[in-house]
């Protein structure tokens, strides 16, 4: 293991700053379905919710028949993993998510303390890795990360 | 004769009080525009231009656009810079841009159905910056030059206020952005280079109106203060394609160079703008991502979303590791870090990193449910957050919420086991209730591979008790886990596992019904996804369920489940129900709502 730089720390967060900016924005879009799974790639692994799924494809499958999505990031931090040069890096993002029409979709008889449609908390924890393949892009990129592993949980 | 007591309203004091009304021009300016109009014979002349001015407002003169750019130092940016040499080439284009611009595109203001002789100045005023705009703007390059605009020669005729010089707000900037932002095509590269600016307040609606800029220059003005840039930062949805940034000529870049700071004054910046990769012509260092380009982005979605969840919440799920070595890390560590959290630390991999951060917002559902309130758990309100925003020796290290704190960001991240410990001893005391309440705490794990070696990945959510206050809080936990080698410390500890690296996350109160296993709803009323348990179907025969089901196979999903729910509904066989779903949109309610207006007419043959 090497000990890490304040420049890798430093690099790491404004990764995971972009990164959650870029994941959530795109999932939260029309075109979820063939943008998402580009953070992924078919070794990534996923659970949603406990069920394990394999790859892009496996994103592509689940988002297929997920309902629209409204996500609210409330807290986000990131780790350098040593180990890799450069670093892998663990990334923990806590917020809410909206799913459908949220409250409004509910019928007009739901009891206004109903739960149905209300923001629900979710946790979600990214393994990103270094792509020694890609090409780069720019001249000041460090490296291509995709998602290696991915866990999310409503929690809330 | 009689001398008036006050003079009639030229056009231009008109147009001085509209400023002023619209907030674009302060008192000073407005007696310095009487004084100007007060000179012996100046009235008269000034009256005459502005009228002029009005009547033929989008006559360009060649000479404007020239002089604009004639300007001492306006080419000095030659130095090697992808932007600036961007800028530069830009000028000629920007000319010849500028003044084909204005002669199809001017028109007068659309407020022009006012009948307020003020509205109609007022108006006036914002086609003049109109006009000025559509001079600066290269639709070609994408680009539009707002550099040294005081000096600009169709500003200082027109008594405009331009952003930066004395007497201008925040206004002046803004209602150039949002002109800006009804350009098309959109904005790609602007420079605001030598204005002046001595804070980026004076820019704020910048992020708000061109949301997605590019390249931006402020080459060659005043920003100071780290604060002043905040103004302009990086939020969701603002600033957040920004590629390019040009601060040089800035105290704020020019003090930190000197002074030897050079790696802070770029991270200072990166921090603010993380999708920034060139800095005063020089690259930064940065992560890239398989970002989904927007121009690819336009294809219309395939199908309408689903309306129910693909899968049901799932049990906890372990996979490519002994269930057995999870658990029994987890009831070692949690009793260690409730009552001995120093005893930790050959748990942690000597170069183990580990933070904590708060999410202190308020969850939907919980309070709904009442838990901040409950008699069952009446020491909530008895929380507070300051001993974790604060503790730990540096704080929460919530990201989200660190603006651009380099220095902290640096410190709440706690490297190596002694502080990793260290830190962690300054947190609340807590009580994990990990063997007396199972079902309280939810975890997935399964390898990565890391490098040349296999790591497990582990995430666990669950609640303990803070003291002393006695109230429960949920968290989330997130571990890099690495067998621990033969003869380490942790081994010879009884640890099987070793911890690399440890992401804690404090949050409200939400009850562990969030992660039961079994259906979820998206909407009230609706019924539960039923692939998830055929039995929900409606009472049918045996054929007519193989046929159901056979006629449903060919459906893809996400349809699949809203005709599911229409069959359930409305007892519509699959062809009427897809048929009824076209005619509404896919919208399940609108579908339902029709099938009751219709069904009376409808055939045997169109139900089950």
């Amino acid at each position: 293991m090497t000990n890490l730089t304040r420049n890798d720390i430093e690099i790491a967060t404004r990764a995971a700053d972009h990164f959650t900016r870029l994941y959530y924005s795109t999932y939260d879009s029309a075109t979820r379905v063939d943008d998402l799974p580009k953070f992924y790639r078919p070794s990534s692994a996923l659970v949603w919710n406990g069920k394990p799924l394999q790859g892009s494809d496996g994103v592509r499958k689940l988002l297929g028949g997920m309902p629209t999505t409204k996500h609210d990031i409330q807290s986000f931090d990131c780790h350098p993993i040593p180990g890799s040069q450069p670093p892998s890096l663990m990334v923990i993002v806590s917020g809410t998510v909206v799913h459908g029409k949220g409250p409004a979709g509910n019928p007009p008889s739901t009891p206004s303390k109903s739960v149905d449609g209300q923001p629900r908390v979710f946790s979600q924890t990214f393994m990103l890795v270094p792509d020694p393949n890609a090409p780069k892009s720019t001249t000041g990129e460090v490296a291509k990360y995709y998602i290696s592993a991915d866990a999310v949980r409503f929690v809330g | 004769m009689l001398s008036s007591p006050s003079p009639a309203p030229s056009g231009r004091s008109i147009a001085a009080n509209a400023l002023r009304k619209a907030g674009l021009m302060d008192r000073d300016r407005d007696e310095r525009m009487r004084d100007a109009s007060d000179k012996p014979g100046g009235r008269k002349g000034a009256q005459k231009s502005t009228q002029r001015a009005r009547a033929h407002p989008h006559r360009p003169r060649a000479i404007d656009a020239i002089t604009g750019k004639d300007l001492p130092g306006a080419s000095n940016a030659s130095r090697v810079s992808m932007l600036a040499s961007r800028l530069a080439a830009g000028d000629s284009i920007a000319i010849r841009g500028a003044s084909k611009g204005t002669l199809g595109r001017l028109r007068r203001n659309a407020v022009s159905g006012s009948t307020s002789a003020d509205a109609a100045t007022e108006s006036k005023v914002i086609s003049l910056w109109k006009e000025f705009v559509h001079r600066r703007w290269n639709p070609e390059a994408k680009f539009l030059n707002l550099e040294r605009m005081a000096e600009d020669d169709y500003i200082r005729r027109n008594a405009l206020v331009a952003p930066g010089a004395p007497g201008s707000t925040n206004k002046e900037a803004s209602v150039i952005f949002k002109i800006a932002s009804k350009l098309t095509p959109e904005v790609e590269t602007m420079s605001l280079a030598h204005n002046n600016i001595t804070s980026a307040s004076t820019i704020i609606g910048l992020p708000r109106y061109l949301p997605k800029l590019v390249n931006l220059s402020l080459e060659g003005n005043k920003l100071r203060m780290w604060k002043d840039l905040d103004y302009i930062a990086g939020r969701r949805g603002r600033l957040e394609n920004l590629r390019e940034l040009v601060l040089t000529g800035n105290p704020i870049r020019e003090v930190e160079y000197q002074n030897n700071r050079v790696d802070q004054y770029k991270s200072e910046v990166a921090r603010r703008f993380p999708s920034l990769e060139i800095l005063d012509s020089e690259a930064i260092a940065k992560i890239a991502f398989d970002v989904p380009q927007a121009s690819t982005s336009t294809a219309l979605p395939a199908q309408p979303a689903a309306t129910t969840f693909p899968c049901e919440m799932g049990p906890s799920f372990l996979t490519g590791v002994d269930g057995s070595i999870i658990s029994n890390f987890f009831m070692r560590f949690f009793p260690l870090f409730d009552n001995q959290r120093s005893a930790l630390v050959d748990a942690y991999h000597p170069d183990a990193t580990f933070s904590f951060s708060a999410n202190t917002a308020i969850p939907a559902r919980a309070r709904i449910e009442g838990y901040h309130h409950s008699k069952e758990m009446p020491n909530q309100r008895k929380l507070e957050w300051s001993p974790w925003l604060l503790g730990g020796h540096g704080g929460s290290r919530n990201l989200n919420r660190m603006g651009g704190g380099v220095e902290k960001m640096a410190k709440t991240l706690h490297i190596g086991n002694q502080e990793v410990v260290k830190a962690m001893s300054d947190l609340p005391k807590t009580r994990h209730d990990v063997a007396g309440a199972p079902e309280k705490f939810c975890v997935d794990a399964f390898p990565v591979t890391h490098g040349d070696s296999m790591h497990l990945f582990v995430t666990v959510h669950g609640q303990f008790v803070e003291e002393p206050a006695e109230g429960i809080r949920s968290f989330d936990r997130s571990f890099m886990l690495a067998p621990a080698p033969e003869g380490s410390r942790a081994k010879q500890s009884g640890w099987d596992v070793m911890i690399l690296s440890d992401e804690l996350v404090v949050r409200a109160y939400s009850s562990h019904e969030a992660w039961r296993p079994g259906p979820m709803r998206v909407q009230a009323g609706e019924p539960f996804p039923p692939s998830a348990s055929p039995a929900q179907l409606p009472p049918a025969n045996a054929q007519a369920q193989a046929l159901l089901q056979e006629a449903l196979s060919s459906i893809p999903e996400p349809q699949r489940s809203l005709v599911m729910q229409i069959c359930q509904r409305t007892g519509l066989n699959v062809a009427f129900a897809v048929q009824c779903l076209e005619g509404n949109g896919w919208d399940l309610e609108r579908a339902v709502a029709n099938f009751e207006q219709v069904k009376g007419t409808l055939s045997r043959d169109a139900f089950l």
